[in-house]
């Protein structure tokens, strides 16, 4: 079967579409030093965070473990801090039509989780007891925690939900993870091009 | 891009405007497509929900508000092919009674046509296009040619959600889709992999670049990308429609000189554009003096129904909008305790992640429950999606915000709430829909809450200038040259998916267009 694309210049067939498949190419990839590499393989490697601070990162990859165990490993924190340097970026935070911008969302309602963990347990929530943790993002969950200052909670606890989600499950691996076929039509490229 | 005047200018490339550019081209027109966004093309169609997202709207934020905000960025598109590139292909005629809502249960509004008058058209567009379906077993469809078509096939998730509808007495057809079921005009068959919110890049859904774009640009039309149209320009009389102000990739002011104008944008830019369009002459903004645009804007009230079955669903095959119909509820009955109809979309192809992803329909759920319902859901679980009426009602409306683009043109701030027919309609809906999948053998079954699917309304058709902001075929009762396309001009929502409709209507207005084109332009 053969098909023409819009311009009718050009045909793109089934056969050479899953020919470009490639286990390679269908991943999610960040840009470092040491070139396109995997959130996971970014984590790895401790590549720098280029918008969130150290400690943004780490509390990051501690609201995505609580809320998806292996967000961490899987490279959350790394996949969200490299999403916010792309002019559009295809973080689940486009969605929501938030008005600030999406590295204020993310700054103010990390900022916002550490100050509840500080005042529930002295402690930043990267550093908080496992039963700690999960008892808070149960509670940012369901309603604003009295002093809560960031974007509504509820939000916030869904956008990170969702990022986990994406990073853990979102790709030909993650699918992998849950035994469904990927059925792939055409790879995304190796490289993010955003446009 | 063009250079000197144009016969028509067309602000949109989505569903009605390539369609637009396609028939007006056919005829010899000079045409020119203005398309704020990028260019895509099929090899643009990457297989991922990530990716997918480059498809939704990225252009100036829509300031959306009220009890019940309108969907902007997930139901509308950015770039060629407009929101119909990610569109799910359920292509479904409007009922007659939704044309005539305040005759018949005096509430809402009428259409300034019938059904009978749209008919001739459905039956033309799915010739051309191709819809796959079955007439025979679709026994609420209103009148008109069967589809061209076979129906698509039906997987275990389709089977199982079927059962249920069948043990309470209610029927199922199969869901008709723009999407083929056969090799139809030199495009193929569907492969069946739930990829349609990403877009197709088999070009077996109909979306612009498979059919109507390709055949625009076949007849000449060109197609301008990074055109971000801020107003319409008129003469000085402000009788005539004399071009469109745009800005270009390089932020640069541009005027395009046209004969004839088209906003063909969404229903949430088009009546931004006509508002920001204000003149000496328009003091209120174009095709305004009956201060009816950006009043009326409606969507449609949804949800889903979920169930967890103890036998494989197989919910990662199909189609994204589903595998059938059940129009058993679509009768604007009052003695049901409220006005409106309503629909479901059955049998839903599913992926883990994203907004209507496995993973969102249980957003409780975290932690170590998260991983383990996804791994029962990928395998067992069946859902469904109720579209519910939105009445339309003038308070619900678009106005120009005190913020402003980066060119210095006021954004869209549009308030929203249901009315509570469409609510007491969604919760009927759902604990239909939940009754439904127990019927079936769900061992667990659930309901989402409404959410908003499209937008329509805010330059409403109508018989006068005092009722309405265009005629039936989208000319605008002020400018004679100046016409508005899409779901914008609908009246009433109706409980079904918009995009055949729109092409209904979009060919409707090319004919008229075609025929008048000398006393027009």
């Amino acid at each position: 079967m053969s098909l023409t694309k819009d311009s009718g210049n050009s045909e793109i067939t089934r056969r050479q579409l899953l020919g470009r498949m490639g286990s390679g190419l269908l991943v999610l990839t960040v840009s470092t030093p040491w070139g396109e590499l995997t959130p996971a393989e970014a984590r790895a490697k401790a590549a720098s965070f280029k918008n969130l601070t150290a400690a943004e990162g780490a509390a990051l990859e501690a609201l995505g473990d609580v809320l998806l165990p292996g967000a961490r490993e899987a490279g959350i924190a790394h996949y969200v801090d490299d999403q916010l340097s792309r002019a559009d970026s295809l973080l689940f935070l486009k969605y929501m039509e938030y008005p600030t911008s999406q590295l204020e969302f993310y700054r103010q309602g990390l900022a916002s989780l550490d100050r509840l963990c500080q005042a529930r347990h002295a402690s930043p929530f990267a550093n908080a007891l496992e039963e700690q943790k999960t008892a808070i993002v149960r509670e940012i969950s369901q309603k604003n925690p009295e002093g809560w200052n960031g974007p509504p909670a509820a939000l916030f606890y869904f956008v990170v939900r969702n990022d986990a989600v994406d990073v853990y499950y979102g790709s030909e691996e993650g699918f992998r993870r849950l035994q469904v076929p990927y059925q792939l039509h055409l790879p995304p490229p190796a490289k993010w091009n955003c446009r | 891009m063009s250079t000197g005047k144009v016969d028509a200018a067309i602000v949109g490339s989505g569903a009605s405007g390539s369609l637009l550019a396609a028939k007006l081209a056919q005829t010899g027109k000079k045409v020119l497509v203005l398309e704020a966004g990028p260019e895509r093309t099929a090899s643009d169609l990457y297989s991922s929900q990530l990716w997918a997202r480059r498809l939704k709207w990225s252009g100036p934020r829509v300031e959306s508000v009220g009890k019940h905000p309108i969907n902007v960025v997930f139901g509308h598109g950015w770039g060629t092919g407009g929101s119909a590139l990610h569109h799910y292909a359920c292509w479904f005629r409007l009922h007659p009674e939704d044309f005539e809502m305040r005759s018949r249960f005096g509430a809402g509004l009428d259409w300034p046509i019938s059904y009978d008058a749209l008919g001739p058209f459905y039956d033309r567009i799915q010739t051309e296009v191709g819809v796959s379906g079955d007439r025979e077993q679709e026994v609420w469809r209103p009148p008109g040619a069967p589809y061209p078509m076979p129906p698509l096939k039906i997987f275990a998730q389709g089977r199982v959600i079927a059962r249920g509808f069948q043990k309470l007495g209610l029927r199922t057809a199969p869901l008709p889709l723009a999407i083929n079921s056969v090799e139809y005009h030199g495009r193929p068959p569907c492969a069946y992999e739930g990829w349609c919110d990403a877009g197709c890049p088999l070009l077996a859904l109909a979306n612009p670049l498979a059919v109507y774009l390709s055949q625009a640009r076949a007849a000449g039309a060109e197609i301008a990308h990074h055109a971000y149209v801020t107003r319409v320009l008129t003469n000085e009389k402000g009788d005539r429609a004399t071009g469109v102000e745009f800005f270009d990739a390089r932020g640069e002011r541009r005027v395009e000189e046209a004969r004839l104008v088209i906003l063909a944008s969404s229903a949430l830019q088009n009546p931004r554009i006509l508002l920001n369009s204000a003149t000496s002459r328009h003091s209120s903004g174009l095709a305004n003096a009956s201060g009816l645009v950006g009043k009326f804007m409606m969507t449609h009230i949804a949800g889903n129904a979920f169930g967890l079955f103890k036998e494989r669903t197989e919910n990662y095959l199909g189609v994204t909008g589903g595998q059938l119909v059940s129009q058993e509820n679509y009768a604007k009955d009052p003695r049901k305790g409220y006005l409106g109809s309503s629909q479901w979309l059955i049998a839903n192809a599913l992926k883990p992640n994203d907004l209507l992803g496995i993973a969102n329909a249980r957003p409780d759920l975290f932690g170590d429950a998260l991983h383990k319902f996804l791994a029962t859901a990928s395998q067992h679980l069946a859902t469904m999606t109720f579209v519910g009426e939105n009445l339309p009602r003038r308070e619900n409306q678009l106005t120009l915000s005190r913020e402003k683009d980066r060119f210095g043109f006021p954004l869209a701030h549009i308030t929203h709430e249901f009315s509570s027919d469409d609510l007491k309609c969604f919760e009927a809906g759902m604990r239909q829909g939940k009754a439904i999948m127990k019927a079936a053998g769900a061992y667990e079954a659930w309901s989402s809450g409404p959410v908003s699917m499209h937008a329509l309304g805010g330059t409403i058709m109508g018989k006068d200038a005092a009722s309405s902001v265009v005629n039936s075929y989208g000319q605008t009762h002020e400018v004679s040259n100046l016409f508005v396309a899409g779901p914008g001009i609908f009246p009433t929502s109706g409980a079904v998916n918009p995009t055949f409709t729109i092409h209904a209507a979009a060919l409707r207005a090319a004919d008229y267009v075609v025929a008048r084109w000398s006393s027009l332009t």
